[in-house]
């Protein structure tokens, strides 16, 4: 080993000029040192006989550890290369998830709908010209709010100058070239139907959470629909639901109704086809509602519904027992209860058959039944009914019922005959769909196929009460108030009902109310397909005002066109062939 | 001669000092980077054209459900009846409605009347050559 060997150079401490690294940091010293001693291993080594320390033997290592991070990297590169896709395609399927599903009606008809909108962004300092782009943007904008956007543009950083631009308001804030203007998109619900369903369908707010109607009702089922990229459907039948909106409207226009409401129903499954609530509103607007449009009577208003409680007097006195259709009850001369006198509306002054008292709605009649029947037989059958609770459905808007405190015999008989109790029109659906199918109450429910069966229905009457109860409806429009209500070969029963409103404490003539509760087909098994119909007018103008010239004709015209949709064939029955001729009838001709 | 001795001098096979083995493997190492190169842009350019194509999907998805609106706001039912009353159309009356098994009995069938010869056209099957089986039998 020469002496010159550069292995051997050793910095001599102390001598000559200090070493740099001395003066600069202590810790520089400290890595030359470090650095040195191991770069004088090999001598070390050498000269204190290590093998373990020798060139190859560091070479090995070497190597075998750029080995490892070299295999590390090929791995990682490999794994990159065939693996880092999955969660951009993963990402790729949820692209088109929505915060809310799509609404649709039984048949897959768009009822809401989420679309992008935009945000319009301002930053003023990239704008030249403020007052050319103040007018411009107003120009194609001018729903705009001139205090809004002057602030805007004459602030200092980049602010919302309007939310929610359509589509085509964003193309036409583009086309106008200025700069600083951005868009930022925007998920909004709209409801493309405008005013049709709209107390039904509801309202989701802006930040997609439901606030009103079938939005609320299912709102975590929406949301999750939602995510999954699919349309959320509901029970209703957008055809029948716009025949039920248009014939409704059309009656209340006529006769003058401040409201008005409509409710179709399946009786069999409890889904409601259709129903609404007049008057109506934009939901695309909800602030330029007129009052009290945005109440859905059809779930929260209260109504002494009248005579078509006689229909469930008449189904508690014939599932008892106490009545038949051959019954005879003394309507000659007023029923007294205490001092309170009841009188009928048409009096006959005759004894009259609980057919008689159904189809000529003699208050007398029912009265007398229901004091006979008592108040526990009363109290259980309404119970039963679920005319002394909210209304099962889905819709967060069902109202409890009103109801008498006290079932003394007085009560009773205001109660036979639709008085002293308030229901909500869905509760009315709901227990004339469970005395027209048999006798089972089934829930009203807005989920296609009905609300999930959990256990089964409970039994309101039998079903022999079921059929009789059918056929008396039918009589009724065949023969008694309800002729009005006839729809040519569809075999329509029903019962009529005309009350008046209490105002100011006392039943005013002058405010009235006309319902018809409906169901078709009357004819056929309990189990057949059969639908209800239930129109209600809230004070109509028109004289007369009962339930079987306002609401009635509705009824008629609504069932006609549905007939068709809900697939229910025209047919003869005993009472008129299937074009709506009448059949003479032997009994009428022998009185 | 065995295997190892073969092996060996095939190893230290050399040409102008390198060795086979090393040109071969940098060939072949070279021919792996261009390969690889070639596959990373062909995935590089068909993953921008999936980008493409899938900005195009949600476009039209888009567009799908604004037309899908529009024509829901042009199919609402107050608007179809306001536009079809001022049409003239109406509800269509129960005498005038049938079922496809009455139709028999709307109209009865008329009698056969009299065929004339001219109005039926014969087509010429006896001139057509039956080439068709006799091709396939050939082959």
């Amino acid at each position: 080993m020469s002496a010159h060997d550069h292995r051997l150079y050793r910095p001599a401490p102390g001598t000559g000029r200090a070493p740099l690294t001395s003066t600069v940091s202590p810790w520089l010293r400290w890595l030359t040192e470090a650095v040195w001693f191991v770069e004088h291993a090999f001598e070390r080594a050498r000269t204190e006989g290590k093998a373990e320390e020798d060139t190859r033997v560091r070479i090995f290592v070497i190597m075998a550890a750029f080995s490892c991070v070299f295999v590390c990297l090929a791995l990682g590169a490999a794994y990159a290369a065939l693996f880092a896709d999955h969660g951009r395609f993963r990402g790729g399927s949820t692209a088109h998830a929505l915060e809310r599903a799509d609404l649709v009606d039984r048949n897959g008809l768009l009822l809401a709908t989420n679309i992008t909108h935009y945000g319009l962004y301002i930053d003023p300092n990239e704008v030249w010209d403020r007052e050319a782009a103040f007018r411009q943007i107003k120009s194609v904008l001018p729903s705009i709010s001139d205090k809004r956007l002057r602030r805007v543009l004459d602030g200092d950083r980049r602010l919302i100058a309007q939310p929610g631009l359509t589509p085509a308001e964003k193309s036409a804030v583009h086309a106008l070239a200025l700069g600083g203007i951005s868009f930022e998109p925007e998920d909004r619900r709209v409801y493309p139907l405008n005013g049709s369903a709209v107390h039904l369908i509801g309202m989701a707010d802006t930040g997609g959470q439901g606030v009103s109607g079938t939005e609320l009702a299912f709102n975590e089922d929406i949301r999750a629909a939602g995510q999954a990229g699919e349309d959320f459907q509901i029970s209703i039948d957008l055809r029948v639901q716009g025949v039920l909106e248009n014939e409704l409207a059309a009656a209340a226009l006529e006769n003058g109704s401040k409201g008005a409401v409509g409710i179709i129903t399946d009786v069999q499954t409890g889904e409601i086809l259709g129903m609404a609530s007049y008057p109506g509103y934009d939901p695309n607007r909800p602030a330029a509602a007129p009052d009290g449009a945005t109440l859905n009577r059809a779930t929260s208003a209260h109504y002494e519904m009248g005579s078509v409680f006689k229909t469930f007097t008449v189904a508690a006195g014939i599932d008892t027992g106490r009545a038949d259709m051959a019954t005879v009850f003394d309507a000659s001369v007023p029923f007294m209860l205490g001092n309170r006198r009841i009188t009928d509306f048409h009096a006959q002054n005759r004894a009259m058959t609980l057919e008689d008292v159904y189809l000529h709605s003699s208050n007398i009649g029912t009265s007398r039944l229901a004091v006979e029947m008592g108040g526990d037989v009363m109290r259980d059958y309404f119970q039963r009914m679920g005319l002394l609770d909210a209304a099962p459905i889905e819709l967060k808007e069902s109202a409890r019922p009103i109801v008498p405190r006290e079932w003394s015999d007085t009560t009773l008989a205001s109660l036979s005959f639709g008085y002293g109790i308030s229901i909500t029109p869905v509760q009315m659906a709901a227990a004339m769909g469970a005395l027209t199918n048999g006798g089972r109450y089934v829930p009203l429910s807005l989920r296609k196929g009905g609300a999930p069966r959990t256990a089964e229905p409970r039994r309101v009457v039998s079903e022999q009460t079921s059929l009789t109860l059918l056929d008396l409806m039918r009589r009724n429009v065949v023969r008694g108030s309800g002729t009005r209500a006839d729809a040519p070969g569809l075999r329509v029963g029903g019962k009529t009902g005309s009350a008046n409103k209490l105002v100011g404490g006392r039943y005013s003539p002058a405010a009235a109310l006309g319902t018809f509760a409906a169901v078709f087909p009357t004819d056929g098994p309990v189990t057949a397909r059969r639908y209800s119909i239930l129109i209600l007018m809230d004070e109509p103008q028109t004289y007369p005002k009962t339930g079987g010239f306002v609401a009635a004709p509705a009824v008629g015209r609504i069932a006609d066109r549905i007939a068709p949709f809900l697939n229910i064939p025209r047919r003869g029955d005993r009472w008129a062939t299937a074009t709506g001729e009448k059949i003479p009838q032997p009994d009428e001709a022998a009185q | 001669m065995n295997a190892p001795v073969v092996v060996k001098r095939l190893f230290d096979w050399k040409v102008r000092g390198f060795r086979w083995v090393e040109i071969i493997g940098v060939v072949l190492v070279a021919a792996m980077v261009f390969s690889v190169y070639v596959a990373k842009a062909g995935a590089a350019r068909e993953s921008a054209r999936i980008g493409e194509l899938e900005r195009q999907i949600a476009d039209n998805r888009q567009r799908v459900r604004l037309l899908r609106a529009e024509s829901t706001r042009l199919e609402q039912p107050g608007r179809l009846e306001t536009l079809s009353r001022a049409a003239g159309l109406a509800p269509v009356d129960v005498e005038r409605q049938a079922e496809a098994g009455s139709l028999n009995d709307l109209k009865p069938v008329e009698a056969p009347t009299e065929v004339t010869p001219r109005a039926i056209y014969v087509a010429p099957v006896e001139d057509e050559p039956p080439a068709l089986p006799d091709m396939e039998v050939a082959q």
